[in-house]
C-alpha cells in the first residue's frame, strides 16, 4: 500500500508527523458563538454510517445468556440488531456450547441458524472434555460446519494442556477453520508449521508487533480488526503482512458495532484491502 | 457543533503505532472535527512526570487547540505538587492527571489520598485512570475533599458498572468511556444506574487510541442531539471553563 493512498470516501489521510492538514466539517478555529444557534451548521459526518462501513462478513457474532453481562440478547434480538448495522453476514453461535452443553449447543446452533440466511452457524467443542471431542467434531462435519470456535478464557485452557492440544489436533486433522480467542502470544506458537487456518478474536492493538511476527510465516494466521484500536494498527498489518491477514469481528451483541465499523471506514487504505478485510478473506474461508 | 476531546495525550507510546508529536494530535483531531483536546504528556505518564510535564509546557505555547493535564505522581506528591502550580500558572494546563498503572499506586491508599488532596488544594478537574473495582472507593474519597471534581477515565475499564454506580452516588464524579474494548451498553447502564448526562464527557485516549473507536461508542449510545451536544463538549466546557473555537485561554 503506497502512503498516498486515499480512501474511496476521501477522508484525511492517516495522520503523520508534520502534518498540516485543514479542519473538517467546521472550522476549530472560528469562532462557534451561541452553540445551539450555530450547532446545526455543523455536521457530524461520523454519526451516520457511509459505503466504506460495509461489511459482508462478521466472524464474532453470538446469542444468547452470559451471566456476567447486564442483559441477555437472544437470536431475534442480534438479527435485528445486525439488521441496523452496515454488517450482512455473520458466523454465529449459540452461548450454550461454551458456557453450558457443547453438544447441546451445537445441536441449537445449527437448528436456529436453519432460518437465518444471513446467519452461519459456528461449532464449539469444549476443551476441558477432550474425550468426547472427537464426536463432537464428527458431528459438526457431518452438519457441514467448517467454523470451530474455542473458548479457553471461559474454559480455563492454557496453550500446553493435553485437552487444548488434543482438540486442535483434531479440528486441524479436519481441515476446520479455528476462531481462537486468548493472547495470540501464548497461542500462535503452538499453532505454528501445522498448515492451520486461525483467527485470532483478541489480538490487542499493543500485541500487534507479535502478531505480524507469526503472520509473516502463517498464511493461515488472521486476527479480526476488533482490538486494532490503533491510530494505524490496520494499516500497519496491511503494509507488513498484506489484508489477507485481517478479517472483520465485533463480538455481536456483547461489543458496540460502530468502533468497528467506523475503524475501516477510516483507515487509510485502498478499497480492494478493504473489502478484503470486510469480506473477501472470509468468502475465501468458506469456499 | 464543536467536540472536545477531554482524555488524550501528546507524545510516544512502547507499542507498535503511530505516535509522537503534537502534530499527529493535530492531525487526527482535524480528520474527525475534534476542536479542542485535553493532552497529557505520555513521557509524564510511564516514565517521568516533571519532565514529561516540562516538554508539555513548551507544547503547548504554540498549539491553542491543546490544553494540559500536569501529570501528578502519588509517589512523589511534594515535587507533583510544586510543578503542578508551575503548569497551572501557564494558563495553558487546566486540570491534573493521575494515573495508577505506572506509579503503581490506586484508590484506597496513602500516597493516592495525597495525591487527591494537592488536586483538590489546586482546584481544577482531576482526569484519573480507573481501571478496576477500586472506583467503589471513589465518591467517599471525592466527598471528602470538597471542590474536587473527578473524571474516571476510562469509566472504570473492565469494572464499568461499579463505575456508574460509584459517579451514581457523587455529583463530583463523571464517567469518560474511552477504552479498546467497547463493551456495549455501557453508557444506558450508567444513565440507568443515575449518572445524568452532565456528567458524561467524551475522551479518546488519543494517540494511543485513534478517536474513532470513541466516536463510534457516541454513535451506538443513540444520543439525543441535545444530549449529544452535552456530552461532545457543553459539559466539558463548563467542567474546565473553556471557549469552544475561539482557542482562547481558559476563564477559570
Amino acid at each position: 500500500m503506497s502512503e498516498s493512498t486515499r480512501p474511496a470516501n476521501g477522508s484525511a489521510q492517516r495522520p503523520t508527523s508534520g502534518s498540516t492538514q485543514q479542519p473538517v466539517s467546521g472550522s476549530a478555529q472560528q469562532p462557534t458563538g451561541g452553540p445551539t444557534s450555530e450547532s446545526a451548521q455543523r455536521t457530524y459526518e461520523w454519526l451516520r454510517p457511509s459505503p466504506e462501513e460495509h461489511i459482508g462478513w462478521d466472524v464474532d457474532v453470538l446469542y444468547g445468556p452470559w451471566p456476567r453481562h447486564p442483559h441477555d440478547t437472544g437470536l431475534d434480538e442480534v438479527r435485528a440488531h445486525l439488521r441496523r448495522s452496515p454488517v450482512a453476514n455473520a458466523l454465529a453461535l449459540s452461548t450454550r456450547g461454551p458456557l453450558f452443553d457443547d453438544e447441546a449447543g451445537n445441536a441449537e446452533t445449527i437448528r436456529d441458524l436453519d432460518d437465518c440466511p444471513e446467519l452461519l452457524p459456528v461449532g464449539t467443542v469444549d476443551v476441558r472434555d477432550a474425550l468426547t471431542a472427537e464426536d463432537r467434531l464428527d458431528e459438526l462435519a457431518a452438519a457441514g460446519v467448517r467454523f470451530l470456535r474455542l473458548f479457553t478464557l471461559e474454559q480455563a485452557a492454557e496453550p500446553g494442556f493435553p485437552g487444548y492440544r488434543r482438540v486442535v489436533k483434531l479440528a486441524i486433522d479436519r481441515g476446520m477453520v479455528l476462531l481462537h480467542d486468548g493472547d495470540p502470544r501464548r497461542f500462535g506458537p503452538p499453532l505454528t508449521d501445522r498448515g492451520a487456518d486461525v483467527v485470532f478474536l483478541d489480538l490487542h492493538a499493543y500485541l500487534l508487533a507479535d502478531f505480524l511476527l507469526m503472520a509473516r510465516d502463517e498464511p493461515g494466521f488472521r486476527a479480526t480488526t476488533r482490538m486494532l484500536s490503533g491510530p494505524d494498527s490496520i494499516e500497519r498489518a496491511v503494509d507488513a503482512v498484506g489484508p489477507r491477514h485481517l478479517v472483520f469481528g465485533s463480538r455481536t451483541p456483547f461489543m458496540d458495532i460502530s468502533p468497528q465499523t467506523m475503524k475501516l471506514r477510516y483507515a487509510d487504505i485502498s478499497p480492494d484491502d478493504r473489502a478484503a478485510i470486510a469480506t473477501k478473506n472470509v468468502e475465501e474461508l468458506l469456499a | 457543533m464543536p467536540i472536545i476531546d477531554v482524555h488524550a495525550h501528546v507524545g510516544r507510546w512502547q507499542f507498535h503505532l503511530t505516535a509522537g508529536d503534537a502534530d499527529t494530535n493535530i492531525a487526527q483531531m482535524d480528520r474527525y472535527g475534534i476542536d479542542l483536546q485535553i493532552v497529557s504528556a505520555s513521557e509524564a505518564v510511564v516514565y517521568d512526570a516533571l519532565a514529561g510535564n516540562a516538554a508539555l509546557r513548551e507544547t503547548l505555547e504554540s498549539r491553542p487547540r491543546l490544553y494540559g493535564y500536569a501529570v501528578v505522581n502519588p509517589n512523589r506528591v511534594d515535587e507533583s505538587a510544586a510543578d503542578l502550580r508551575r503548569c497551572l500558572d501557564t494558563g495553558r494546563f487546566v486540570g491534573a492527571k493521575i494515573h495508577t498503572h505506572y506509579p503503581g499506586r490506586m484508590p484506597g491508599c496513602r500516597e493516592m489520598a495525597e495525591a487527591f488532596d494537592v488536586v483538590a488544594e489546586a482546584g481544577v478537574p482531576l482526569l484519573l485512570h480507573t481501571w478496576g473495582r477500586e472506583v467503589t472507593l471513589l465518591p467517599e474519597l471525592v466527598e471528602a475533599r470538597p471542590g474536587l471534581r473527578v473524571i474516571m477515565g476510562h469509566a472504570g475499564g473492565d469494572a464499568w458498572r461499579e463505575a456508574a454506580h460509584a459517579a451514581a452516588a457523587c455529583d463530583r464524579l463523571y464517567l469518560e468511556h474511552c477504552r479498546t474494548a467497547t463493551d456495549a451498553g455501557r453508557v444506558a447502564y450508567a444513565r440507568e444506574a443515575g449518572v445524568p448526562v452532565e456528567r458524561i464527557l467524551f475522551g479518546t485516549d488519543a494517540t494511543l487510541i485513534d478517536p474513532c473507536v470513541s466516536l463510534g461508542v457516541i454513535r451506538d449510545a443513540r444520543f439525543t442531539e441535545d444530549e449529544l451536544e452535552r456530552v461532545l463538549w457543553r459539559n466539558a466546557a463548563e467542567l474546565f471553563g473553556l471557549k469552544v473555537g475561539t482557542a482562547l485561554p481558559p476563564v477559570v
